[in-house]
């Protein structure tokens, strides 16, 4: 069996991310798997609010 | 004096909140001077396995942004709750459920759905949603679940201190950030980082008789300067929001939605919104008032931007 | 849904409204016990705030009654609820509430049996709407 390294949460970006590493037997890497744990759905929850309104709602996309 | 521990933390949010925090400036030098930073995902670093490996109490101060919005963002609530002498909730989504919480107008499945299948840029002909476990050659991945329901941190964990603001001001920050270096920090449970009084009390605007016989939508005037913005008809928040922002938005000519949270003693913002608007509604049969209410685009959406999590009201009959 | 009782909250002016539902009990008008009445000094007294928290805390369907327009005694609260009540049925509709749940009427001293209709044909329109479905969402609840 080969290694599994968990970095987690990723830093010094905006947003959440987390990264699972595999290695082989060898130390060599077989498989990384990046994943974004996190949604909020602007998408569907900015339905239904005045367009005027929507820069002041989306600008909290991101932050950073 | 030792050092102090301080962490910070995003949940579900935008990453504004912490911004906010650099935007200390140089001041930032004199935290750091004060504190080790143990764990800031965005400008610093730290790892959930290094924050689990910590004896309960070792962080002095946690400063956690964000709403809860699904399993990780509460396990790490709860995680920073245990290792954290002071937790605050900083910024409107950890103290009310903040912009992410609109969506507790909808229902999950419709987010999840609009999200991954339907938005123009998707391309999901299997319809695959994110699994929390999934199982790969490699062996077993995990997600977090995504909750019903947006939550605000103490509808997870105990809080101490409130810090509102979306974002809270450097300015603000800065008191809060001296408050507690110096040990000087109010009882338990309080709000931080604001006033005590309505954001009008600090708004400049000249204040004279709150008649209005329409409201308008931001795009529909331009509103006199001078003038209080609710007397021109613009659905501005300030009676129902604590001061402590500086009247950023009513300087931009722009109507307050309340990120400062409600005001002392009021428990939900939205009500006490509708109580407000009604008395300065100038009309008087109901079919006036129809009509005058049929000018106002999304009342709900609109008296709760920054509370969802805390309307009495949140996730009914769903 | 036969069998459930729908729990009412009344919030009933001092002046007109009370005095109404007095009138009523003194004449042996027969309505439906589903009522809790909370007497307000006037219907423009009854905050946003008491009607959300009513629902949220067990209630199922609010009543807010007060003076005819014209006759408040204190001239004008009356048509603060006039203007507060019909936002906040909007309100209610966008969260998913049945706007039907809350009702807004207008009872003078004398209209004991118009009081006793309202309150019949009101606990019949709630019963029939089913319970007002909380959600658990305090500290300590379920999360999800
Ligand atoms: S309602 Fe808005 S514009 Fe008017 S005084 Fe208050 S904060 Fe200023
Ligand atoms: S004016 Fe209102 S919405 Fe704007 S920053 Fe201040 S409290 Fe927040
Ligand atoms: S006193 Fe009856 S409604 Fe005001």
């Amino acid at each position: 069996m080969g290694r599994r390294i968990t970095i987690d949460p990723i830093t010094r970006l905006e947003g959440h991310g987390k990264i699972e590493i595999f290695l082989d037997d060898a130390g060599a890497v077989e498989n990384v798997y990046f994943q974004i744990p996190e949604l909020r759905g602007f998408e569907k929850f900015c339905e239904g609010r005045p367009v005027e309104e929507l820069p002041r709602i989306v600008s909290r996309i991101c932050g950073v | 004096m030792a050092k102090l521990n301080l962490a910070l933390y995003w949940a579900s949010s935008c990453g504004g909140c912490d911004v906010a925090v650099l935007d200390v400036n140089e001041k930032i030098l004199d935290i750091a001077a004060v504190a080790d930073i143990v764990l800031w995902p965005v400008a610093v670093d730290g790892k959930y396995a290094d924050i689990e490996a910590m004896e309960p109490g070792t962080i002095d101060v946690c400063l956690f942004n964000g709403a809860v919005r699904n399993s990780e963002n509460e396990h790490i609530a709860m995680l920073l709750r245990e290792k954290s002498k002071v937790m605050v909730a900083f910024g409107s989504c950890a103290v009310s459920g903040g912009i992410p919480a609109l969506a507790n107008f909808k229902e999950r499945d419709e987010v999840l759905k609009r999200v991954f299948m339907e938005t123009p840029s998707t391309v999901n002909p299997e319809g695959v949603l994110p699994l929390t476990r999934c199982e790969v050659p490699e062996g077993t991945l995990s997600l977090p679940e995504f909750y019903k329901y947006v939550h605000c941190l103490d509808q997870v964990v105990e809080v101490d201190y409130y810090v509102p603001g979306c974002p809270p001001t450097p300015q603000r920050i800065w008191d809060v950030v001296q408050a507690i270096v110096s040990g000087n920090l109010p009882p338990r449970g309080a709000t931080v980082g604001a006033t005590e009084k309505s954001l009008c009390d600090e708004c400049k605007r000249i204040k004279q008789n709150k008649k209005v016989k329409r409201f308008y939508r931001v795009h529909e005037i331009i509103p006199d300067p001078e003038r209080c913005l609710l007397e021109q008809g613009l659905l501005c928040m300030g009676p129902v929001t604590r001061g402590g922002c500086g009247a950023q938005c009513i300087s931009a000519n722009m109507p307050c939605r309340g990120c400062y949270g409600p005001l002392p003693g009021v428990i939900d913002q939205g009500a006490k919104y509708i109580s407000s608007i009604g008395s300065i509604m100038d009309v008087q049969s109901p079919e006036e008032v129809e009509s005058l209410l049929e000018t106002i685009a999304d009342p709900a959406g609109t008296f709760y931007r920054f509370g969802m999590s805390t309307a009495l009201l949140r996730g009914a009959n769903r | 849904m036969e069998n459930f009782e729908p729990k009412i909250i009344g919030f009933l002016c001092n002046w007109c409204s009370y005095a109404g539902a007095d009138l009523a009990g003194v004449g042996r008008m027969q309505y439906p016990s589903n009522l809790r009445v909370i007497r307000v000094m006037c219907s423009g007294r009854v905050d946003p705030t008491f009607v959300f928290k009513a629902l949220s805390e067990g209630a199922d369907g609010v009543l807010i009654a007060g003076c005819h327009p014209g006759d408040c005694h204190y001239t004008d609260g009356n048509y603060n609820t006039l203007k507060r009540i019909p936002l906040m049925l909007k309100v209610l509709e966008q969260f998913g509430v049945e706007k039907e749940r809350v009702r807004m009427e207008w009872i003078s001293a004398a209209e004991g049996s118009i009081f006793a209709g309202v309150v019949k044909e009101f606990t019949e329109t709630v019963r029939k709407l089913g319970p007002y479905k909380r959600n658990g969402l305090e500290r300590g609840g379920k999360v999800g």
